[in-house]
């Protein structure tokens, strides 16, 4: 309880901090610098619990939890939301900056794939009946969509040059303003603490919705024995 | 059959063995039956006909040509593959054989010889294919040698990284598109490679060490290795 009241207020703080106390950075049209407070947070949400998913999968498949598998698909529930919520704020900072919404950046097209993994995953959970199967299947498909990840390392800036801000928004290089380094490390605290609260709302449901499940499943099992 | 040089000396079969008996197995279930073939081969011979029927062989200029040809190459083969490679591990669901085949053969054993299969299937697709793409579309290419290597590694990655997700969605409801929805993700770093490595080929742009054709066959090594460790988890779930 107290951890979600000092959230909310760390969060208040980031967002009012990130447009009032931050300078917008040098070289960027307008304000739109202002992105980097919400959009690389979201984009590092999406990549961690792209992780978290693929560890709790291979933690699955050697120990054979329901909450490792619970854990697995709600991580990759948050990570396709924040991938969204990271494609969308992307893209408007790309109408802005680039001038269109969309232009099959580097950028871009990594996340598209992510999308499309995450989508042929929840595709995969929802035709698989058996649900001891479907845990199975979806942990190896994550594996699997994990592994091919690296590849597009090599392959896609291949394509084109990225226009995607580097140099002068990346918290490693000297170039970054302090105020702005205050503000964007705060917002990703804010995001990551928000990802573990939603998270964890999530586990919980999923482990009440365990509870019921095995009961429900040997009537319905029953009854198609019955019938065959 | 001679399959006695296969055997160990205490007369138990070896992985190769059982793999190479299923690959001969489906080879001849698929001689007699020719399902897989017959579906496959129609609908690239479909989709070449259209897209050489609705662009013609001079209508895209040359300095366009060597990557818009790569990339409806690439589209052909890889829709075409997904169309049929699922087939694989369908059939054994379809016949009831499933629970035969585990206990005859090591799950290991059961996932090379549907890979050899798959790969068959797509040696014979882009023997096909490929060819007349060339002479229908008048597809003029500087380094046979490139194009031919990008080609055969690039088949390889397709039978590789669908091999499993075909042996998963033979248990799943709505199987041919889940098998397209599913391989599609985990196909397109592959797709990107082979596209630019044929483009290279048919420009004339020689990179020392072929980095297109490294990339597909580390891509194809990868995804059997992780096959082989991941195959046998969906095999003993197939268990009724």
């Amino acid at each position: 309880m107290i951890a979600k009241v000092l959230l909310t207020i760390w969060m208040t703080a980031i967002i009012v901090a990130a447009f009032l106390y931050a300078d917008a950075a040098v070289g960027f049209p307008g304000e739109t610098s202002r992105i980097l407070f919400f959009h690389v947070p979201q984009a590092w949400v999406a990549t961690l619990s792209f992780l978290l998913s693929m560890i709790a999968s291979c933690i699955y498949l050697a120990r054979r939890r329901v909450t490792a598998d619970n854990l697995a698909l709600s991580a990759a529930e948050l990570g396709l939301l924040f991938c969204l919520l990271a494609t969308a704020s992307g893209s408007i900072f790309a109408k802005a900056a680039w001038g269109s919404f969309w232009n099959w950046d580097p950028r871009q097209t990594s996340i598209v794939i992510l999308l499309m993994i995450y989508g042929a995953y929840f595709a995969l959970r929802s035709a698989v009946g058996d649900p001891e199967k479907r845990r199975v299947f979806a942990a190896v498909y994550s594996i699997l969509a994990f592994v091919t990840v690296p590849f597009l390392v090599f392959v896609v800036p291949r394509i084109t040059a990225s226009l995607h801000p580097e140099d002068t928004m990346n918290p490693a290089k000297p170039g970054m303003d302090p105020k702005t380094l205050k503000v964007f490390l705060g917002s990703l605290l804010a995001y990551t603490g928000l990802f573990i609260w939603i998270l964890r709302l999530r586990l919980r449901l999923l482990n009440l919705e365990g509870m019921q499940e095995p009961e429900f499943l040997v009537t319905e099992k029953m009854d198609l024995e019955g019938e065959e | 059959m001679k399959s006695g040089r296969w055997i160990t000396e205490t007369g138990s079969s070896t992985y190769l063995s059982e793999a190479v008996a299923i690959w001969l197995r489906d080879l001849r279930g698929e001689f007699r039956t020719r399902y897989a073939v017959n579906s496959i081969l129609m609908f690239a011979v479909t989709t070449l006909i259209a897209v050489s029927f609705s662009i013609g062989s001079f209508r895209i200029g040359d300095d366009e040509q060597p990557f818009l040809y790569a990339v409806l190459l690439w589209i052909i083969l890889v829709f075409s593959a997904l169309s049929g490679l699922s087939r694989s591990f369908v059939k054994e669901e379809e016949a009831g054989t499933m629970d035969v085949l585990k206990l005859s053969a090591r799950p290991q054993a059961v996932f090379l010889g549907k890979l050899f299969f798959n790969l068959t299937l797509l040696g014979a697709l882009e023997l096909i294919i490929v060819p007349s793409f060339i002479l229908l579309m008048n597809y003029e290419i500087k380094l046979p040698g490139l194009f031919t290597a990008m080609v055969v590694s690039g088949g390889i990655g397709l039978g590789g990284g669908t091999t499993i997700v075909a042996a998963m969605i033979a248990q799943a409801s709505a199987r041919g598109a889940l098998f397209s929805v599913l391989s599609f993700p985990l196909l397109l770093p592959l797709m990107i490679t082979a596209i630019k490595g044929c483009e290279k080929s048919a420009v004339g742009t020689n990179n020392p060490g072929w980095p297109e054709v490294r990339i597909a066959v580390a891509y194809s090594i990868v995804m059997i290795v992780m096959s082989l460790f991941l195959f046998p988890l969906i095999w003993e779930e197939s268990m009724q």
